[in-house]
């Protein structure tokens, strides 16, 4: 028979148990260095920001315990149970939002702040894979391909509702799952080719842009005059990019929200106030409602977090300033630094020899777990594997692009590091119930 | 293999923004220093190094003013956290509201910029703060000067130092906040040479705000320039004596070297101590002064425009003959007045006709007004309005109803009126004898106490100045601006200066207007005049140069309500210029009677009672004003 806790102990993939370990150390590390201060600088003063990481160490050293003691199985058996409370819970929040008249993210026990969105990726990666998993269930066909996207645009809907849309965002890396289970490539180029347009129509006159792409399509036409279909395809990628293109203001000012048009101009190195009157008297279709930006705020209010960011990362050069020792980091010159803007405490502290170092173990961490993914030997636990590595990617992704200057600030926490017991419970859980599932497929190979 | 090459795709997407994360990192961190350095400015304190102030010295070394280091205790206010207040507060002897208002007003006008929080610490506090300001690694101790005096006088010539105020910080970046600029006098019109140039030090300090050394081996550093000495034209010795003289009257002296246009004493009645404006004392001892009836701070000798009165008869004569419409054997009869029509122009009893050298001498109005009125009714111009022009043209050229350019700021340029303003008063038509009191000086007419001297000067130099200048030279190489060496020649040639000279070497003889305040052995040429004057008394007015052939002191006294010209002027002038040409200043006075009847003479009293009459409000209590 299966499954004694020593098998599973030598089974389970030391490597990444070791990054893990190693990075939720040097996560507290820094977190410390941007919080302590000469006169609170006892390390397990649990008043204290770092003081409350190390409980939250604590207790997710117990979930992962709790996890590794489970049956492999009840992860694929009351995964759509956990999928439904996550719901319930998404919704209630929904709910208390109404009632208290603002949207807000998470639940309160007692001096717990119990974020459920955190824990709704965990739960749609589990309904995902129970999904696919399912015997005679393939990635193929309308109605099985459309309840695969409602498995996480519903969740993905209501984050959003609750105005995180940050949270809201990371449900897009399920595509990534999608196509390594059989969704066509094309759709990710298509969506890297919108997001180009909507960079480009926020830096260029839309109408140059138009014509841009119509001589494109025009000499690609040219060229291959006898290919009927090609043909085709340039007359409708014109004319779908040209209403793009002209759409983009309108969705740019209307759907998003001043703070973040501002965020997404910072990003792109425009200055806000030139943006709107330069755009307002361009020739585009939809006049910006100039109303709906937010007056007081300047353009350097906006990119205040980035400047600080990449000045303190700036500020490590080859070697960084050594932990605990980073001007910038002890000034708290970075709004969030502890949580979102972690990454600033690495680049100050450790340099660029020291970052370097953090973002390649990180990125093996990442392709370790995917290598993982991969070998294994059920739908279910490869797709749950996919999930975790991508939820995990995309967060990393964003989080440093964000830190770095190169991505508008999105807040979401860099998995392990950042501070935040929401956030480190559930991706232990998520890792650790993917770690289980790995070291339970040499007995799958047995039951086969 | 699909599956497996969906594998490397993700594999290689990794690659890929590890790739793109580590260039930017390679630039943000390595590439692009500015963030480096924008985080070491954070990093650190910049201290600024303030540079000596040239020193004041007088035209014979003596030291005027120097500098003394004051302390000032700084902090940038964002970096003022946590720390025990209730000891600082202790130490520095204030209470913690108190302290917390300072650091508030610091953090508005800048929170990332060192202000003062405590300016010039008090000594005792000073050195107590010494050693407890390592516990408070935010604050840290600025030197600055301050000027220190080592005269109570002279005060109006040397200026006065003042902060700026916002309006001025916003336009001159150089100063900041709490600096001192040179305000008035010599300590504003040379500034830029005195003042030098500010250095800094980059102090780096770590998270605790703890100073760690020089910043980059002190790379960012810079080194103050000192500023330039300078070595005033001014004789202290007459100068003191001239506020000696003047004690107790309100008026104004001033003297110049004719050769070389240096003034050698520039006095004001009443005057104010240097000292009063220094240090803590001075927004308080400012406001004071500002406050008194008596007004000391304005400088009379460069703003006040007194009429003449007889001493202009002296350019009256110059003009005519220069005009050709006067000789010096020109006679006119005088009938104890100046008689046309209905107007009448009085004059005292003396001998008549008189010629010009006489009427110079003994100052006789009806032959002025002859002269006056035969220079503006010239029949070479088509109108007395084109002759006046031609009038106030000689006058210009001898720094009248100009600046003469003293390099003292705010100079008036004394009154001089335009033909317009006639027009307005009496008519388009209006004739000589409607300015006819102009031709001795009253009316219309102001000269300020430097142009008096000018005036005298010219005539010692027989035609040229030299803007008058307070300072003989700047700096180590001793370099004077060319300006101050510079001839203006007056339009009135050389040649007709004689006789005027003749006629003001005869006032301090028996038989001139001053013959009684002669000194023996030396020959004064020199002019009274009486000025009268809406406020009451008349003011006594002498204008003099000595000795008569090789002039050395130019000079020109004006007592407010003092009389005749002869009364305090002459003999005060008079001592001024014996003192001055017995060159080792011990020679005890030929005139001590003179002496101390100057010396006794009060006339604030009644100055002060006039004043009061006028405007009642200023009759409050006189505070008397401490030094620091």
């Amino acid at each position: 028979m299966y499954n004694t806790r020593e098998e599973e102990k030598i089974h389970i993939d030391w490597i990444t148990v070791i990054i893990y370990i190693l990075l939720v150390a040097f996560g507290a590390l820094n977190i410390y260095s941007a919080n302590s201060t000469p006169e609170h600088s006892s390390l397990f003063d649990f008043k204290t920001e770092y003081g409350k990481q190390f409980i939250w160490i604590g207790i997710a050293a117990i979930i992962v315990f709790f996890i590794l003691l489970t049956d492999a199985n009840f992860f694929q058996f009351s995964a759509y149970g956990i999928y439904g409370i996550i719901l319930l819970l998404l919704l209630a929040l929904l709910a208390t939002g109404s009632f208290t008249a603002g949207a807000q993210a998470w639940f309160k026990i007692g001096a717990f702040k119990l974020q459920p969105s955190e824990f709704a990726k965990y739960a749609t990666a589990l309904a995902l894979a129970k999904f696919l998993g399912t015997f005679d269930i393939k990635f193929i066909g309308k109605k099985n391909i459309m309840i695969c996207f409602g498995i996480f645009i519903l969740p993905m809907a209501l984050t959003l509702l609750q105005n995180d849309t940050g949270s809201a965002l990371v449900f897009a890396c399920f595509f990534l799952v999608l196509f390594r289970e059989g969704l066509s490539g094309w759709w990710l180029v298509l969506g890297l080719y919108l997001a180009a347009i909507f960079v480009f129509t926020i830096l260029f006159p839309s109408l140059y842009l138009v014509g841009f792409i119509l001589i494109i399509c025009g000499i690609v036409a040219y060229f291959f005059k006898s290919h009927k279909q090609i043909l085709y395809m340039c007359a409708i990628i014109f004319v779908a990019s040209s209403v793009f293109i002209f759409s983009v203001d309108f969705m740019f000012s209307k759907l998003l929200q001043p703070h973040q048009q501002q965020r997404i101009l910072v990003t792109l190195n425009q200055d806000v106030s030139e943006y709107y009157k330069h755009k307002a008297t361009e020739f585009s279709l939809f006049k910006i409602d100039t109303k709906k930006k937010d007056e007081k705020k300047s353009k350097r209010d906006y990119s205040y977090n980035v400047r600080q960011s990449k000045i303190s990362i700036g500020a490590g050069r080859w070697t960084g300033n050594g932990f605990n020792n980073g001007t910038q980091t002890k000034a708290k010159l970075v709004p969030e630094q502890h949580t979102d803007f972690i990454f600033c405490t690495v680049g100050e502290e450790y340099g660029f020899l020291g970052s370097a170092l953090f973002v390649l173990t990180y990125l093996f961490f990442i392709g370790r777990l995917y290598f993982l993914a991969e070998r294994q030997k059920t739908v279910f636990s490869r797709v749950y594997g996919y999930s975790c590595a991508s939820i995990i990617f995309f967060h990393f992704f964003v989080n440093v692009g964000m830190a770095l200057g190169l991505l508008p600030v999105i807040g979401i926490p860099l998995p392990f590091m950042s501070y935040g017991g929401s956030s480190l419970f559930s991706f232990s859980m998520l890792l650790f119930t993917f770690l289980k599932l790995d070291a339970n497929r040499v007995h799958e190979i047995n039951r086969m | 293999m699909e599956r497996n090459h969906k594998l490397y795709i993700f594999q290689i997407t990794l690659g890929v923004i590890g790739l793109i994360f580590i260039v930017r990192l390679f630039f943000l961190q390595i590439v692009d220093t500015s963030n480096y350095f924008k985080a070491l400015s954070y990093g650190s304190n910049e201290v600024t190094i303030y540079p000596d102030r040239g020193t004041i010295v007088d035209r014979f070394g003596k030291l005027l003013v120097y500098n003394d280091a004051v302390y000032d205790l700084m902090a940038v206010p964002e970096k003022v956290k946590n720390f025990d207040k209730v000891r600082l507060c202790k130490v520095l002897q204030i209470d913690t509201f108190d302290f917390n208002q300072r650091i508030l007003k610091a953090g508005r006008y800048n929170k990332k910029v060192a202000s003062i929080i405590y300016k010039s610490l008090p000594i005792n506090i000073y050195s107590q703060l010494q050693e407890i300001l390592y516990d408070y690694p935010p604050f840290f101790i600025e030197t600055k000067i301050d000027r220190r005096y080592n005269i109570k006088g002279a005060a109006h010539v040397l200026g006065y130092m003042g902060e700026l105020t916002e309006k001025q910080l916003k336009a001159e970046k150089y100063y900041k906040p709490g600096d001192i600029k040179g305000m008035s006098g010599l300590e504003k019109g040379y500034e830029t040479y005195l003042r030098g140039w500010k250095g800094r030090k980059l102090v780096l300090v770590d998270k605790f705000s703890k100073q760690q050394g020089s910043l980059a081996g002190g790379k960012f550093d810079s080194v103050p320039t000192t500023g330039q000495n300078i070595i005033s034209s001014l004789d202290l010795d007459l100068q003191e004596f001239g506020e000696k003289l003047l004690a107790n009257k309100i008026g104004s002296i001033v003297a110049i070297e004719p050769q070389t246009g240096e003034v050698l004493a520039m006095v004001n009645s009443p005057n104010y101590d240097p000292n009063l404006l220094v240090g803590q004392t001075r927004s308080k001892n400012f406001g004071a002064l500002l406050m008194d009836p008596r007004k000391p701070l304005f400088n009379r000798a460069i703003k006040a425009g007194y009429p003449p009165g007889s001493t202009f008869k002296t350019i009256q004569a110059l003009i005519g003959l220069q005009e050709g419409v006067l000789h010096p054997e020109t006679r006119y009869y005088c009938s104890r007045g100046f008689h046309l029509g209905s107007l009448t122009v009085g004059c005292h009893a003396h001998g008549s006709p008189l010629n010009l050298e006489n009427s110079i001498a003994q100052s006789c109005n009806a032959y002025y007004c002859n002269v006056y009125r035969s220079i503006l009714d010239n029949p070479k111009y088509e109108s007395v309005q084109d002759a006046y022009i031609q009038w106030s043209k000689y006058l210009n050229s001898f720094g009248i109803g100009v600046k003469t350019g003293i390099d003292i700021p705010e100079e008036s340029t004394g009154i001089l009126k335009k033909p317009a303003y006639f027009e307005k008063e009496f008519g388009k038509n209006w004739r000589s004898a409607n300015v006819i009191s102009m031709s001795i000086g009253q009316g219309q007419i102001g000269l300020t106490p430097l142009q008096m001297c000018n005036l005298s000067a010219t005539i010692a130099n027989k035609g040229y100045w030299i803007t008058p200048h307070v300072v003989k030279a700047i700096g180590d190489n001793k370099w004077l601006p060319e300006e101050f060496k510079v001839k203006h020649k007056t339009m009135v040639e050389s040649r007709y200066f004689d006789s005027v000279i003749v006629g003001m070497a005869r006032v301090c003889k028996p038989g001139g207007t001053a013959g009684r305040q002669g000194i023996e052995g030396i020959e004064i040429c020199a002019k009274t005049g009486t000025a009268q004057n809406p406020h009451g008394e008349d003011h006594s007015i002498f204008i003099a140069f000595a000795p008569k052939d090789t002039p050395k002191i130019a000079i020109a006294v004006v007592v407010e309500n003092g009389g005749f010209g002869n009364t305090y002027a002459a003999p005060i002038a008079n001592l001024l210029i014996e003192r001055y040409l017995a060159l080792d200043r011990v020679v005890p006075t030929k005139r001590p009677d003179m002496l101390e009847k100057m010396l006794k003479a009060n006339l604030v009293g009644a100055a002060i009672y006039n004043l009061l009459k006028v405007d009642s409000t200023l009759l409050k209590p006189i505070i008397p004003l401490k030094a620091q």
